[in-house]
């Protein structure tokens, strides 16, 4: 009995002691927030190469909306700062550089990326330095997991691919023939559409590949024309499906095209062969008044409309903004990658300039529905939404 | 049947770019010695001043093609005249013009981006689409294989025929031998890069038309050109058309049962069982 009464003095000692020391940390932590002078992110876009159309739209977004921010007077006073570093449309050697600069030059706690292969290859260095990185254009199913720190507001390849597929056999067809990137985004549409595509009864009459921004794929299209499909899918993005549409097209076949992006690039080395070429996609349209919003106000500065890839990185520096002001709220040192992480995952729900709310899954990946799109007259026409359920 | 008759027609037309691009990297190699890797972005460069005066300007593409040429000879040119000769002068090691040659390639591909911009350039054009049973092609195609067909009869005829293709010739042979009977290689060299480059305007600007033009094309271009001289046989003209004409058909014929996702290794394969079989090339002893 003695015995225990000295060792419930010495626990409750020692707890006390414990809660001394801990209260005023936490006390300190919640009172005093460790501010930075100002909030500096990294974007890491494709800035040069073959694919700098999404380098150009993604960086004017973030800084539209680090402007916007910064004029609202920052997160609780503070300012954002975006750095641009390039990967050189799509080099994973030169993402891990930029992102390496990004660390040790500017002392980033966040990393907006692009494009898979640099995504893939800066996700160790992330979960290394515990920082968040935010993708709205990689589409790789290979990028689900790649960090624990990674989270993506743009619909991965497989599920454009899904959608696509899922669109042709509602047209009835039946011989699928594909030409695919050599690439992980390519290899994931062929991995994830094969099974479903055969599974519902479907036959695959030719599988092709082709290596990012190959100018030569005429041996592709022979192999395709030759199988003799009724549809042809084209797991290709920006500005391949345009070569690709050309080639087919001048080669004689006839049977619909199916693919899963479309934009200026593709129809300027498409010219009229992209007439009637269908492709699904996220979309964007201005609907609410904040989206609204964001669409005069790009309009305003690039004299363009924004699409997609822009309010997807518009988006994202706003979901950026969210889990800051979250994590100040905690005090203390909240400036950290791995703790602004911690934070979507434990409320996963941001607004969405999509209109009305998105919210992050469990893999990471913000659900959104995706669109079927018809090209006519020269013009991408929205047709219909396609769930991904 | 119809797909190898079709991959037949394909690797016809791709030997016949390959082989003048190999023509061109060939002869600037083989009578200098110099192995000019920045030939691909001149090739680039070559393009992209053809789809600005044509499809920039709005100009007639034989115009184009002009500019082209006069843009790729003047590169060639200042290759040598700025980079390759005071290495020569100063009697660089033979490592230095080659390292040279890669700086120049980087410098020359970048400055392409800066001065036209990086994305994929095309020129609107209405071309012929031809169907020949089962077999496909475009008057592009056609002109691709015409193309070299011209300039590699024209230049072998003056080669054989005139006194400065004898000095060149005579240079490609022992450069040191041809100095010492008088003939000026300065000027062989020049004459050459003028010649070597103004080949790769050609191939470039049916590219563009082809495929449009993109900031990175020069790499495959000179690749093909170069491994269609290590092929061909190292000095030998000929040799590099030949070189060039194999790749294109083993490239195209040899995906006929393989997945094409293998189609960028045929050529490294055909350069290693080259290298391995008969090092010395297809054409190099029938030369001598």
């Amino acid at each position: 009995m003695k015995r225990r009464s000295v060792m419930s003095w010495l626990a409750a000692g020692a707890l006390t002691l414990g809660g001394l020391s801990a209260a005023p940390h936490a006390a300190r932590a919640a009172d005093a927030p460790n501010d930075p002078e100002v909030f500096r992110f990294g974007a890491i876009l494709a800035m040069s190469g073959k694919a700098d159309w999404y380098g150009k739209v993604m960086s004017q977004a973030v800084l539209q909306a680090v402007e916007e921010i910064n004029a609202a007077g920052g997160i609780d006073g503070i300012p954002m700062e975006a750095i641009i570093e390039d990967h050189k449309s799509g080099v994973a050697k030169e993402g891990v550089s930029a992102m390496t600069r990004l660390i040790n030059i500017h002392g980033v706690q966040a990393v907006l990326t692009s494009f898979s292969p640099p995504t893939l290859a800066i996700a160790p260095i992330a979960d290394e330095k515990g920082i968040l990185l935010l993708n709205g254009g990689g589409v790789s199913a290979a990028l689900i997991g790649a960090s624990k720190h990674l989270f993506h507001n743009r619909s991965l390849a497989a599920d454009l691919g899904a959608a696509a597929a899922a669109h042709a056999r509602d047209l009835g067809l039946e011989k699928m023939a594909q030409i695919a990137w050599k690439s992980d985004a390519g290899e994931s549409i062929v991995n994830a559409v094969d099974p479903m595509w055969k599974d519902g009864g479907g036959s695959i009459g030719a599988t092709e590949y082709m290596e990012v921004g190959a100018a030569n794929i005429d041996t592709q299209v022979a192999k395709i024309r030759a199988s003799k499909p009724d549809w042809v899918a084209l797991w290709l993005f920006s500005p391949d499906p345009g070569l690709a549409l050309k080639r087919l097209r001048e080669f004689g076949v006839k049977a619909p095209i199916i693919g899963i992006e479309y934009n200026q690039d593709i129809q300027s080395v498409a010219g009229k062969y992209s007439e009637g070429y269908e492709y699904t996609s996220d979309y964007f349209t201005p609907s609410d008044d904040w989206a609204k919003s964001f669409a005069a106000g790009y309009e305003e500065r690039y004299g363009e409309a924004p699409e997609f890839y822009a309010a997807n990185y518009y988006e994202d520096v706003y979901v950026l903004a969210e889990a800051i002001k979250r994590a100040r709220a905690k005090g203390g040192d909240y400036w950290k990658g791995d703790k602004l992480s911690a934070e979507i995952k434990a409320n996963p729900t941001f607004k969405s300039v999509y209109g009305g709310e998105m919210t992050y899954q469990d893999n990471g990946v913000a659900k959104k529905r995706v669109a079927l799109f018809k090209v006519e007259g020269g013009e991408s026409q929205f047709v219909k939404y396609i769930s991904r359920d | 049947m119809d797909l190898l008759l079709q991959l037949f027609v394909n690797g016809v037309i791709n030997g016949a770019h390959y082989a003048l691009l190999g023509v061109g990297f060939g002869l600037i190699f083989a009578t200098t010695r110099i192995v000019h890797f920045a030939y691909g972005p001149v090739f680039t460069f070559a393009a992209y001043v053809a789809w600005g005066v044509s499809g920039g300007l709005g100009l007639p593409i034989w115009l184009g093609l002009i500019a082209a040429i006069a843009c790729a000879v003047g590169l060639g040119l200042l290759s040598y005249l700025a980079l390759y000769r005071p290495l020569e002068v100063n009697r660089a090691p033979p490592l230095a013009p080659l390292i040279a040659s890669l700086g120049l390639y980087i410098v020359l591909e970048n400055l392409v981006g800066i001065l036209f911009g990086t994305g994929v350039r095309v020129v609107d054009l209405d071309y012929g689409i031809y169907f020949l049973g089962p077999v496909f092609f475009t008057s592009i195609h056609l002109w691709q294989v015409g193309s070299f067909v011209i300039l590699a009869g024209g230049l072998a005829l003056f080669l054989r025929r005139t006194r400065y293709g004898k000095a060149i010739l005579a240079m490609t042979d022992d450069p040191d031998m041809a100095r010492i009977i008088g003939i000026d290689t300065f000027k062989i060299t020049l004459l050459v890069f003028a010649i070597g480059s103004m080949l790769s305007a050609v191939p470039a600007t049916l590219i563009l038309l082809k495929d449009g033009a993109s900031t990175h094309m020069g790499f495959a271009a000179v690749f093909m050109g170069f491994v269609a001289v290590i092929v061909g046989g190292v000095g030998s003209l000929r040799g590099a058309a030949a070189g060039g004409m194999l790749l294109g058909l083993v490239e195209s014929l040899g995906l006929w049962q393989i997945p094409t996702e293998w189609q960028q290794s045929i050529a490294f394969v055909v350069l290693y069982a080259m290298i391995l079989i008969r090092p010395e090339g297809l054409f190099s002893m029938a030369r001598r």
